[in-house]
């Protein structure tokens, strides 16, 4: 596990804050980084250091808690406790405001955009999860309001590649929601973590998702539709989901993220402990009940909590992660011989 | 000889005989002033939910009779969310507090009419109160 996840760099983020959230371009040549200074920066390699390109500074009232890049790399959504949710159009390197998205009743804590580039789904300490449709000229509107959790929403996730939204709560729960005619339900709750779910992400097929919580956990939960071969039953149409795998003991804090790596399924998270950890699959483990072995641990790989990890799309190994102390770090991991 | 032992026993057994009779008394009135009591808690309440969602009737009838006319394709839209709050709203049984999707239903109905105040471009500030409802734009 030595070395397997080395430090390319440090860049002060956002300096004298708390740095939340990144996220990288599709494209991957695009870091985008928020914070409690109530700004998006956007950091680009520039030979090999990485250099703030663009500052979007006007956009919001209060912190910004999470940005994501629309699927064509045209468009960048920044969340804030302002309760707005702000579209930013990419002009070679400037940004402009072209939309705010407003409706919530307080802190708008995720955004993130469908596959098809054509919906953004927002969530908020108000409890609900809203779905927006974008048509092409711009114009968003609010296709459902969902109230199905029971507490703060804290994260909103779109399957790779099926119109499905993935939402994590302070209720414990995890709920999945599909569009049946023309409104969007509630079609799954995942119920087995024991406090708030942090943060969500689905593996490169959309067959399973993770879920990191306050409870030190992080579980993997896979998709059955019905008819399935392994007769897990599904009640109607809709695929059940059941946790296939359990991740304890590793973390010694709240997991505030996780992070699956299109490219090589390895799993990030990020932890109240000031550490990161990378974990990947046992590749003779059974597909119904995998086994997850820890591959790479750094402690302290900040000063204070790690909120993020992001994975780069395009370059194998290419991690980001930013921190309470304001700061963003790279890092280039590699599996360790012998797993 | 019978007689005497009832007697007796009508005496020695006078402690609990009077608690029973003491209690099953303060248990039959309990239960009727919960009644009273629960009944103006659940007229209190009730009211509450139907003053709430007789404004969103209210607020649709109204946006209904402004959109009839419009014919855009944006308007077709609002048109559907209106139609589908108004349908929720018809279908709520306002009879039945035993209702097993009771909350579900108002959630949605609560979703659809901020979906509804999205597409129109307003923005409601609902207050309840006991002299009545205010909605405020």
């Amino acid at each position: 596990m030595k070395d397997s996840l080395v430090l390319l760099g440090r860049v002060p983020a956002h300096p004298d804050s708390r740095c939340w959230f990144l996220a990288w371009n599709p494209a991957g040549t695009l870091l985008a980084s928020c914070g409690g200074d109530r700004s998006v920066r956007i950091w680009g390699t520039e030979g090999d250091s990485w250099i703030c390109k663009s500052v979007l500074s006007e956009g919001h009232q209060r912190t910004v808690r999470k940005v994501a890049w629309s699927p064509c790399g045209n468009y960048l959504a920044s969340a804030s406790f302002d309760a707005t949710t702000c579209i930013w159009k990419k002009n070679q390197d400037d940004f402009e405001c072209v939309t705010t998205l407003e409706g919530h009743e307080n802190e708008v804590k995720s955004v993130a955009w469908a596959p098809s580039g054509n919906l953004l789904a927002t969530c908020s300490r108000d409890k609900s999860v809203w779905v927006w449709e974008v048509d092409e000229e711009d114009e968003y509107e609010c296709v459902s309001v969902l109230n199905s959790h029971t507490q703060d929403v804290k994260h909103v996730v779109w399957h790779p590649s099926q119109e499905l939204l993935a939402s994590a709560s302070y209720d414990d729960t995890v709920k999945l929601y599909r569009e049946e005619e023309d409104d969007w339900v509630c079609c799954a709750t995942l119920e087995g973590h024991e406090s708030t779910v942090w943060s969500l992400a689905f593996d490169p097929s959309g067959q399973r998702l993770a879920s990191c919580s306050d409870d030190r956990t992080v579980r993997i939960w896979r998709q059955y539709p019905p008819d399935n071969e392994q007769g897990v039953a599904c009640s109607g149409s809709d695929p059940s989901w059941k946790c296939i795998c359990t991740l304890s003991g590793f973390h010694s804090r709240t997991i505030y993220d996780v992070a699956w790596c299109q490219l090589t399924g390895a799993l990030a998270t990020a932890c109240g402990d000031d550490a990161i950890r990378v974990f990947e699959e046992d590749p003779s483990s059974d597909p119904q009940q995998p086994t997850f072995s820890l591959t790479a641990h750094l402690p302290q790989a900040h000063s204070q909590d790690v909120n993020c990890v992001a994975w780069n799309p395009k370059e194998q190994g290419l991690l980001a992660s930013c921190s309470d102390d304001g700061e963003v770090a790279f890092w280039k991991y590699q599996r360790p011989e012998g797993i | 000889m019978a007689g005497s032992q009832d007697m007796f026993d009508a005496i020695v057994m006078a402690d609990e005989r009077f608690h029973g009779e003491g209690y099953q008394e303060g248990y039959e009135e309990g239960n009727s002033l919960g009644i009273i009591e629960g009944r103006q808690y659940g007229t209190l309440h009730g009211a509450k939910i139907g003053s709430e969602i007789g404004c969103y009737q209210g607020f649709a009838f109204a946006w209904r009779c402004l959109l009839h006319s419009c014919t855009t394709e944006k308007d077709s839209k609002k048109m559907k969310a209106l139609e589908s709050l108004i349908g929720m709203i018809e279908k709520f049984p306002y009879d039945d507090p035993t209702y097993d999707k009771l909350h579900e239903d108002l959630d949605k109905i609560r979703g659809k009419f901020k979906q509804l105040c999205s597409l129109l471009n307003v923005q409601p500030d609902f207050k309840i109160s006991a002299e009545g409802s205010g909605l405020s734009f």
